[in-house]
């Protein structure tokens, strides 16, 4: 309950996934139902989908259920002895004593998230420690849905329920309520996106399109990395880690406060990563970064809130890049290190004006500069957003906003076969939502209807409607159900882009491919169907279950192919000229279930099971000439497994287990794999805490995800130490 | 004394320091409930009420369980055992002295704060703003830590006392109209 009010209290656009009365995203168009896509294939989506849920998904459940079931009975008994002992002496402290106790919350599904009609998955600081993550995707291959793979060891995929890629165009990731998402190429630059790992409040993930609170591009999810307050982080924490492939991570953060209301921290972060597997022994992916930056958060009087925050970084990536070259010899395929640099500001004010309402205004700064042998832009982003919710005859909940984005880039062209026309672009996104919470049955039956129109520079004026149904019948159970239209806005690499690839040399003159961007190409749209089923079995199991139908349309492929020729630089050269078009459709089907069991107070154990099919074809008129259509369908597994078990050992030690499956990624040519990682903590007490991880053990390396040129980049086993010292 | 007791919560307590608690928000929230009695005086505490036992009374859904009876098991307010019950109307409150009421009652709150106008019982509870929409004490969370705010008005007007001890720790204290803006 209280998870709530904090939300709301330090959050922009944090709340909206776990706050209790969805202003969830979504969107859809009840027009559409029966419109284009027609009745029946939705009649003939639900029967089909029935039946793997009960194959796959609830054998994967029984399996891990009867795992554990023999051993739970006496480990819980003991539980509870521990359990009075430790009531007891709770009674003896002072009001003081008991306000500085660091307590764990009843369940980590918080309340808000049994109440919200979305597929809303939160992974806590806790999680996050004791999963050992060095960095931000790492930490996300614990969520259901969400298929994180490295690509090597300073790029990755990541994405939710299909479309995955280096730059997976339909996700929407936010940093403390700012976009980290590029409008250049529809995706984030995972390698620059860095928060002190320590400082993550939580991140919440959101499987399924988001549109109607976050705008564009929250197609397939949305996750919200989200920063503790600085009223959180008072003292001093100094990290240092060491090992074979992350090579040496250091920390450090000072925080503290000015009176009581007046908090601060700074910190500083450096990370530096050695290669992974290269069968060609050439190992590029070197990747080094340092990033510094501060939050404050001052609260006045009872009614406001005041948040500042920045970040500036400098990062290096080692990457192998292939390059066309109109003079002999027509491709290079260098190593190369791309440069990145940024820093953002961020201020936002929350004015509380009375019962369950309030005002929220924010606005930031963001700027990153990258360049490598392939492309270079500047970026500097303003946007402002404003947020009111307002409670209309007790348990009616109305949330508006308005946002406006503005930001100017300048592309720098630093190779002949990579160009973005015009060089200098302003970008823009105006929108503005509505969001209504209607309780049709008091406690029982909530109904949250609401939109986002919006009008951004690439594709003009779109709207991302949504309707969710919650059902409550108990405190412990909650069924939901929504339809949502979601779309993906065209980029500045769908429109304005003009790439050559180098194909091959024939006795006249060598063959190129032109890709060239199309300034009419149309947003991609989503229709998502969605249902959810939770369940707080008790005070220690705790059940997630999903099953979604996206149906889309307008998703990108190649147009017709022309034959265009190039004089200048000599030799004389070919090109097949590619353009982008909106030319395939189709729907993804798929399921997750993740069970969370703490079987004792010293055992806790998880799974998930992700279930994707993906079945696009060509729009009628339009042939796959590029192969995007296999490359989407082949690029994320149909069956995802995660296994985590975290145990609390004596003398304060951990020991904690992880266990992944994917299935393979044709289109990738990585075949299906399994890994594990196995971490001992130990906390030694005086503040000082230790730990060594081993990952990826199950053998020397695994592929997980192709995109560099040459072989395919193994994912090596390897060892990692970390130190921290809090004082 | 406060720094025997301090020295003591370290001394006998190491985890609580340790990165990760070993305390539930439950258990302290219910540690807080006892603790509050030792802060309140109510209007007819020095007469004799017919009632042997200290009662703190859950509303609702109970997410105690055992551990509020372990914590105030053998202990005593004013004489008086304190004693742990459960009630599932507002009406049942009687010798309450303080009650605590479940988030299950979010729903009913408004009703259930206005069948309590005239009982003598402190109201607390986790439900969001609590405090601001006519509670006594409404528990917030600070980060990993539980704390609370004070409605002084509705204390007021339930002729409950509150100590400097206890305003002093509160999170917020609002002064002003018991019935907040609801």
């Amino acid at each position: 309950m209280q998870f709530q009010n904090k939300v709301r209290r330090n959050e922009w656009f944090g709340y909206v996934a776990v706050d209790g009365r969805l202003r969830s995203p979504q969107a859809c168009a009840w027009g559409r139902v029966n419109g284009r896509h027609g009745k029946q294939s939705r009649l003939g989506f639900w029967p089909k989908f029935c039946s793997f849920k009960h194959t796959a998904a609830t054998s994967a459940l029984a399996l891990l259920l009867s795992l554990i079931l023999p051993v739970q009975a006496t480990l819980a008994d003991q539980a509870s002895a521990t359990a009075q002992g430790s009531s007891e002496n709770l009674a003896q402290l002072s009001l003081e004593q008991l306000g500085d106790i660091e307590v764990t919350t009843a369940s980590k599904q918080p309340q808000q998230v049994q109440k919200t009609a979305a597929a809303v998955f939160v992974i806590t600081q806790e999680d996050i420690r004791r999963s050992g993550a060095t960095c931000i995707p790492e930490a996300l291959r614990m969520a259901p849905g969400v298929q994180v793979s490295r690509i090597d060891g300073d790029h990755w995929s990541v994405s939710i329920r299909g479309f995955a890629g280096q730059f997976s165009k339909s996700l929407l990731v936010l940093i403390d309520g700012r976009s980290v998402y590029t409008p250049l190429y529809a995706g984030v630059y995972w390698d620059v996106q860095n928060v002190m790992m320590e400082d993550i409040e939580r991140i919440e993930v959101i499987r399924g399109p988001g549109g109607t609170i976050w705008g564009a591009n929250a197609v397939n999810g949305v996750i919200n990395i989200i920063t503790k307050s600085a009223s959180d982080t008072h003292g001093t924490v100094a990290a240092l880690g060491g090992g074979s492939v992350d090579q040496g991570t250091g920390d450090v953060r000072y925080g503290g406060s000015v009176g009581k209301d007046f908090n601060y921290r700074i910190y500083a972060t450096g990370d530096m990563r050695g290669p992974e597997f290269h069968s060609d022994g050439d190992g590029f992916d070197r990747w080094r970064m340092g990033q510094m930056g501060f939050r404050t958060d001052w609260k006045s009087g009872d009614r406001d809130n005041f948040t500042v925050q920045g970040d500036i970084y400098n990062a290096e990536s080692g990457e192998r890049v292939s390059l066309a070259t109109f003079s002999p010899p027509a491709q290079i395929t260098p190593d190369d290190t791309g440069y990145a640099s940024g820093g953002n500001v961020l201020a936002r004010w929350q004015h509380t004006t009375g019962e369950g309402s309030d005002v929220q205004i924010q606005a930031y700064f963001d700027r990153t500069n990258r360049q490598d042998i392939e492309l270079g832009e500047t970026r500097d982003t303003f946007d402002v957003d404003f947020v009111q919710h307002a409670r209309i005859h007790d348990d009616q909940e109305l949330t508006w906003g308005l946002g406006a984005r503005v930001s100017p880039s300048n592309f720098i062209q630093t190779s002949v076969a990579v160009n973005f026309l015009p060089n200098k672009q302003t970008d823009s996104i105006y929108s503005g939502f509505v969001q209504y919470d209607l309780p049709i049955v008091r406690d029982k039956v909530t109904l949250t209807a609401g939109t986002k129109l919006e009008h951004n520079n690439f594709s003009g004026f779109d709207y991302q409607p949504s309707v969710r149904l919650l059902w409550t019948p108990t405190l412990r159970q909650s069924f939901w159900a929504a339809v949502t239209r979601a779309v993906r806005t065209p980029s500045r690499l769908d429109q304005d882009v003009d790439f050559d690839i180098f194909i091959e040399n024939t006795p006249t003159a060598p063959i190129f491919f032109e890709i060239q961007g199309d300034p009419k190409l149309k947003a991609e749209q989503l229709i998502g169907y969605e249902a959810g089923y939770r369940n707080q079995v008790n005070r220690h199991l705790y059940i997630d279950f999903t099953a979604f139908c996206n149906t889309y349309r307008d998703l990108q492929n190649y147009g017709p192919l022309t034959i265009a020729e190039g004089a200048t630089p000599p030799p004389p050269h070919i090109f097949i000229v590619v353009p982008y078009a909106n030319g395939i459709q189709g729907d993804t089907d798929g399921a997750e279930i993740a069970p969370d069991w703490k079987i004792t107070r010293w055992w806790q154990v998880r799974g998930s099971y992700s279930f994707l099919k993906m079945n696009l074809q060509d729009k009628p008129g339009y042939t796959d000439v590029g192969g995007l259509l296999a490359s989407y369908e082949g690029s994320s597994p149909r069956d995802l497994i995660g296994f985590q078990s975290l145990f609390n050992l004596p003398k304060h030690f951990e020991l904690d287990e992880t266990y992944r499956y994917s299935s393979a990624l044709s289109a990738q040519s990585v075949g299906s794999y399994s890994t594990a990682d196995v971490r001992l903590g130990w906390h030694f007490g005086e503040g000082l805490d230790f730990s060594v991880m081993g990952q990826n053990l199950l053998r020397p390396y695994h592929y997980e995800f192709g995109g560099d040129p040459g072989p395919l980049v193994g994912i090596k086993r390897s060892i990692y130490a970390k130190m921290t010292w809090r004082m | 004394m406060s720094l025997v007791i301090v020295f003591w919560l370290f001394m006998g307590v190491p985890c609580l320091q340790s990165e990760q608690p070993k305390i539930r928000e439950f258990e302290v929230k219910a540690a807080y409930l006892y603790n509050f009695a030792k802060f309140v005086e109510w209007p007819d505490e020095g007469n004799n009420d017919g009632n042997a036992s200290f009662e703190i009374c859950v509303l609702g859904a109970d997410p105690f369980g055992a551990t509020l009876d372990a914590i105030v098991s053998g202990q005593t307010i004013g004489g008086k055992n304190v004693l742990a019950r459960r009630i599932s109307k507002p009406q049942d409150v009687n010798h309450c002295r303080i009650l605590f009421i479940s988030s299950s009652e979010e729903g009913r709150l408004k009703e259930d704060l206005t069948a309590l106008e005239n009982a003598r019982v402190l109201t607390v509870s986790d439900i969001p703003r609590f405090a601001e929409r006519g509670g006594m004490i409404g528990f917030v969370l600070d980060g990993n830590r539980v704390r609370f705010d004070v409605n002084l008005g509705s204390t007021q007007a339930a002729g409950l006392t509150l100590r400097s001890e206890l305003l002093k720790v509160a999170t917020n204290v609002r002064k002003g109209t018991h019935a907040g803006d609801m």
